[in-house]
Formats: C-alpha cells, sequence, structure tokens
C-alpha cells in the first residue's frame, strides 16, 4: 500500500519533450497528455521514440527540454523521495520480462512490494522470504496467472510464457497506479497473452491508466485510443477509426505496417505468433466472457 | 567471378599469414631482439653454467633420491601439508568475508537522473574508499604481507594465515566488484524503476546474479592461496614451506624430496577438486 501522503498516480502529460542521445533527438517537442483510468496504444516504426517515451515517465532518461508531469506533479524536479513514492506507483511490463532468474518464481512476484520496504524488511525478507501478508498476495496473483504450482520453482527454469506471466504477477502484487506495457506481446504465447491482456484488462478496472507499446496495428486498433510516433514526435493521437491505411503509410513509411519491429527471439513464437485472433479491447472493456467484478 | 574492373589490374598475391615485410615490424622486431639481450646481460643469464657445473646440480639431485619416507620425515612432512591446506582455507574464507563489504560499497550505484552533483559525490565517497582499500590489500604480493605479519607477530603460521586474508580480501573485493557491476542490468534497472532502494537493488538485483560466479572465484582464491601458502614459509610464516627451508638449509635433501612431492600432490588435489566443484556450480 502506498505510504502516507502519497497522492495516487495515474494520468500523465508531457509538454514539448526534447531528449537527446549525442546528436540523435529520440523525442522532439512531444506533447502528450493521459487522463487518469484511461488505455491508449502507442504505435510507431522502430527509432520512432516508443520506448524513449517509456523511459521518460519512469525518469531514466534527461530531458534536453521540455516538462513531464505525473499525477500533477513535475517528474523531473521532485526530489528522490518523492520519485521513489512515485515509482512505487508506476508498474512496468517489458517484453524481455524482466525477471531475476535465479530467484524463485515467487520471490520474482513479491519484489512488486520492493520500493516500500524499508531497509529491515528488506534484509527480513532476504533471509526469511516475504511476510504472511504479502506471501498471501504473491500466491493469490500467481493463482490468477495460473502459476502457483511454480511459487518455488526457479525462474530461469519456467518457460518464457511462464515468465512474462510471472512479470505480470509482480505487477500484480505491486498494485500501480499506472501501468507502462513495452511490447508485452512480442514474445510470448497466446495463452500468456490471453492472461496478460485480461491481468492489464483488471488493473485498468480497478482504476489504473494503461499505456502500452505494441508492433502490431491490429492490435493497437482494439484500444480505444492509438497514439503514433514518429520521430520523436506525435503524428497521430484519435480513436483507431481514424487510422486510415494512408495514415498509417505515413506513420510507418519505409516499414511494412504491424512488421515486428525487433524478431521473435522466443523459439516459441517462431512464425510470429501474434494476438491477432484475440480482442484486447473488447476483453480490456469487460465485455468479453471476464468475470464481473 | 572476376569482374572486368580487377581483370584490367595485375593480380595482387594474397600472401602467407605472416606478416610483410614493413619498416615498422621491422623495427618491432629489433626492439624485441635487443631488449632480450639487453635481459641476457642483465640477468647473467648462461644455460652453459647449469651443464658444466654438473657436479653441484648432480649432487643435489641424487641426494633427492630415494626420498626420505622415515617417520619423522613423513611427520614433519604430515604437519606442514596440514598447515598449508588449514592456512589457504582461512585465508580464503576470510578474505571473502572482507572482500564481500568493500565489493559492495565499491559497486557503481544506480543514480537518479536528474539528481544533484553533490549528491553524486557524497554517493561517491564509500566507493572510492573501498576501492582504493582493495588496491592497496591487492597491490602488495602476499610473501610481503607475510613479511610485515611475522615482523609484528613473529613466526608461525598464523601470521601466514592473515597476510593471505589480506591478500585474497583485495583479489576478491575487486573482483567480486565486478562480477557485480557486470550482471545483467535491465532487471536491476527494472527494480530501480519501481522505486527500490540501493540496498534493494543490492539483495533482490545484483547479488542473487552475482552469488554463483562468488563461490566460483572464491574456490579460484583457494586454489591460488595454497600455490602462495608453500612458499610463505620461506619468510618464517609458517607451512610447508618452513620445513622446505630448514631441510635445503642442513642439505637434507632426501626430506626435501619427500616435502616437495608431497607439495605437488597437494597442490593437484586442490586444483582438481576446486575445478570439479566450479564445474558443477556452472552446470
Amino acid at each position: 500500500m502506498p505510504d502516507e501522503g502519497n497522492k495516487p498516480v495515474r494520468g500523465f502529460a508531457l509538454e514539448g519533450v526534447t531528449v537527446r542521445f549525442g546528436r540523435v533527438e529520440a523525442l522532439k517537442d512531444l506533447n502528450l497528455s493521459v487522463e487518469p483510468g484511461e488505455q491508449a496504444a502507442v504505435i510507431g516504426a522502430s527509432g520512432a521514440g516508443k520506448s524513449t517515451l517509456f523511459n521518460v515517465l519512469t525518469r531514466n532518461v534527461p530531458l534536453a527540454a521540455g516538462r513531464v508531469t505525473v499525477g500533477g506533479r513535475d517528474l523531473f524536479a521532485m526530489p528522490a523521495r518523492e520519485l521513489k513514492a512515485v515509482r512505487r506507483q508506476v508498474g512496468l511490463v517489458h517484453q524481455a520480462y524482466n525477471l531475476i532468474p535465479q530467484l524463485s518464481v515467487g520471490m520474482n512476484a513479491a519484489l512488486g512490494e520492493i520500493g516500500s520496504m524499508s531497509n529491515l524488511r528488506l534484509i527480513k525478507t532476504l533471509l526469511l522470504g516475504p511476510d504472511a501478508g504479502l506471501t498471501a498476495r504473491v500466491s493469490g496473483a500467481l493463482d490468477r496467472l495460473g502459476l502457483g504450482e511454480q511459487i518455488r520453482t526457479r525462474t530461469a527454469d519456467v518457460s518464457g510464457g511462464q515468465q512474462q506471466r510471472a512479470a505480470v504477477a509482480r505487477l500484480l502484487v505491486q498494485s500501480p497506479g499506472l501501468v507502462l506495457a513495452d511490447e508485452p506481446f512480442a514474445a510470448v504465447d497466446p495463452v500468456t497473452t490471453d492472461r496478460v491482456i485480461e491481468t492489464l484488462a483488471e488493473l485498468n478496472r480497478e482504476g489504473a491508466t494503461l499505456l502500452i507499446n505494441l508492433h502490431d496495428v491490429e492490435v493497437a486498433r482494439r484500444f480505444p485510443r492509438v497514439v503514433a510516433l514518429r520521430e520523436g514526435g506525435v503524428v497521430f493521437d484519435g480513436p483507431p477509426e481514424q487510422l486510415t491505411e494512408e495514415r498509417l503509410g505515413e506513420i510507418y513509411a519505409g516499414e511494412t505496417p504491424g512488421s515486428v519491429e525487433r524478431g521473435p527471439e522466443d523459439p516459441e513464437v517462431s512464425g510470429g505468433v501474434t494476438p491477432r485472433k484475440q480482442d484486447p479491447a473488447r476483453r480490456l472493456e469487460g465485455r468479453d466472457g471476464l468475470p464481473a467484478r | 567471378m572476376a569482374s572486368p574492373h580487377a581483370e584490367g589490374r595485375p593480380g595482387k598475391e594474397i600472401g602467407g599469414a605472416i606478416p610483410r615485410f614493413s619498416w615498422k615490424s621491422s623495427l618491432v622486431i629489433l626492439v624485441v631482439l635487443g631488449a632480450t639481450g639487453w635481459s641476457v646481460v642483465g640477468t647473467g643469464f648462461n644455460l652453459l653454467e647449469l651443464l658444466t657445473s654438473g657436479d653441484p646440480v648432480g649432487r643435489f639431485l641424487s641426494g633427492m633420491f630415494p626420498p626420505d619416507l622415515s617417520g619423522a620425515a613423513l611427520q614433519a612432512t604430515g604437519t606442514g601439508i596440514m598447515e598449508t591446506f588449514q592456512m589457504s582455507l582461512l585465508g580464503a574464507i576470510i578474505g571473502s568475508i572482507v572482500a564481500f563489504p568493500l565489493a559492495a560499497l565499491g559497486t557503481r550505484q544506480n543514480v537518479l537522473v536528474g539528481s544533484s552533483r553533490t549528491y553524486r559525490a557524497l554517493l561517491s565517497i564509500p566507493y572510492h574508499l573501498s576501492r582504493f582499500l582493495t588496491n592497496v590489500f591487492r597491490s602488495v604480493p602476499d610473501i610481503l604481507w607475510a613479511l610485515i605479519f611475522v615482523v609484528a607477530l613473529g613466526l608461525g603460521p598464523f601470521p601466514g594465515t592473515l597476510a593471505l586474508a589480506v591478500h585474497s580480501a583485495g583479489v576478491l573485493g575487486k573482483l567480486y566488484g565486478e562480477t557485480l557491476e557486470a550482471v545483467p542490468s535491465r532487471p536491476v534497472n527494472a527494480l530501480h524503476s519501481t522505486g527500490a532502494s540501493g540496498l534493494g537493488l543490492f539483495l533482490f538485483g545484483r547479488l542473487p546474479q552475482a552469488m554463483s560466479g562468488f563461490t566460483s572465484l572464491t574456490l579460484y582464491m583457494w586454489e591460488s592461496n595454497i600455490r602462495s601458502a608453500t612458499i610463505l614459509g620461506f619468510v618464517g610464516a609458517g607451512g610447508i614451506g618452513q620445513q622446505i627451508l630448514v631441510s635445503m638449509q642442513l642439505f637434507n635433501y632426501s626430506r626435501l624430496a619427500t616435502l616437495v612431492a608431497a607439495t605437488v600432490v597437494l597442490v593437484l588435489l586442490v586444483d582438481r577438486l576446486s575445478a570439479a566443484i566450479r564445474k558443477r556450480l556452472v552446470n
């Protein structure tokens, strides 16, 4: 649970944001604002700035110009303590899972809480494992993702799809107000994609804002709002119906729309399994046979 | 298929794998030859002397056979071997215990983007302090540490063990630190991005990923210590080296043969054992 004095972090706004890596401008005078509880998909060719956008929202790259507000507060002006409080409420899902392979699946899920642990509790957790309350939340999250059996298994010993579900379990334990998902379906099987979508939908229904990077335009179309980046700027921002072929041509000039930017690294997805047959947006809206809350 | 362009030119030979003649390579060869000659003169290196002074060498070698296998010799050898083993093990263990916090402090922290200069400078104080200490521990050879401790504490295996511990702490502190810094950083950064503190990142991000490396390095240190421990006795710091030195000074070459053979066996055994454990760790 967030500490006292922590306002919930959900919406964010970028005003005139420029990010430079050497002489390359990864983001150029970018303006984007996402309201609390909104869902938005981000598309764009490789090098368009999608990942940099995510790195800006976690303050992992310095700004050359502009302002970023998260939950109404200036992200880059806040002191370290406040930044930590904000980061606790920002959940990340990556294509590369980013779990600690040597730890058990359960411990990786428990690390969703690491941002709120005192030093004493960190050491206790290291020596004795998570306390009863956290353990209950971890096993609940793993059960929801069908990983209850793997709670004590070394993460390196489970499949890629199970690792991605473990990463989502970590997200559930963290219970963030803002979810940043960076290509979460790029390297996983359809079953995992299903589970990930369901879980993100539940978090969204509980009030979390969702920003998701997608390389697959067809999947992105199923979100109520699509933001397209090109050369570090927003070139499209609106409902998917307005995303015409012509527009797509502009967005992906020089690339095939919907092509896989980074080839599937996981042998499980050889053949480029993408969740075309599913309907994330409808699922996200909870109309697709999901248990009503 | 040759292009018309290439056909027009006289065919260039590819040549062998040895670099072609050039002024630069000739100069390098001349410099190496010169330095070799200078070193030969400087060290009085003369293989002929080894061959012509057959008498003392022959006496030394023939004196070693047969090796002394008397009860007293075997007992002295056993004591020496055991002491050497104990020194090397304890040195590696204490070294690794001391090295651990040094490495933890000597690992670069994840710094917040946009944090102030003063904050960064403050953060780097323990880093530089621990790096300095490990460098001092490591750059003084263990035999020098042994001399220092023998002067301070007197003769025996205790100063030798301390010397090994200090040197091991330096070597392991550096290697542990490098292992911690080399772990895959993305999972660590992911934890950092969800608000983990420095201690949290270390305990749950870097440490689990570095642990098997630590074990392997510590075993390697033990191997290296057993070799060092055999000569620390020459400066009075215990172990089989002390027995070797005494046998040499008494011209007791047959006992020397037993001691040297036992040392070789010990070193080989520890090398094998450590290598086997490390191999299992990797798999």
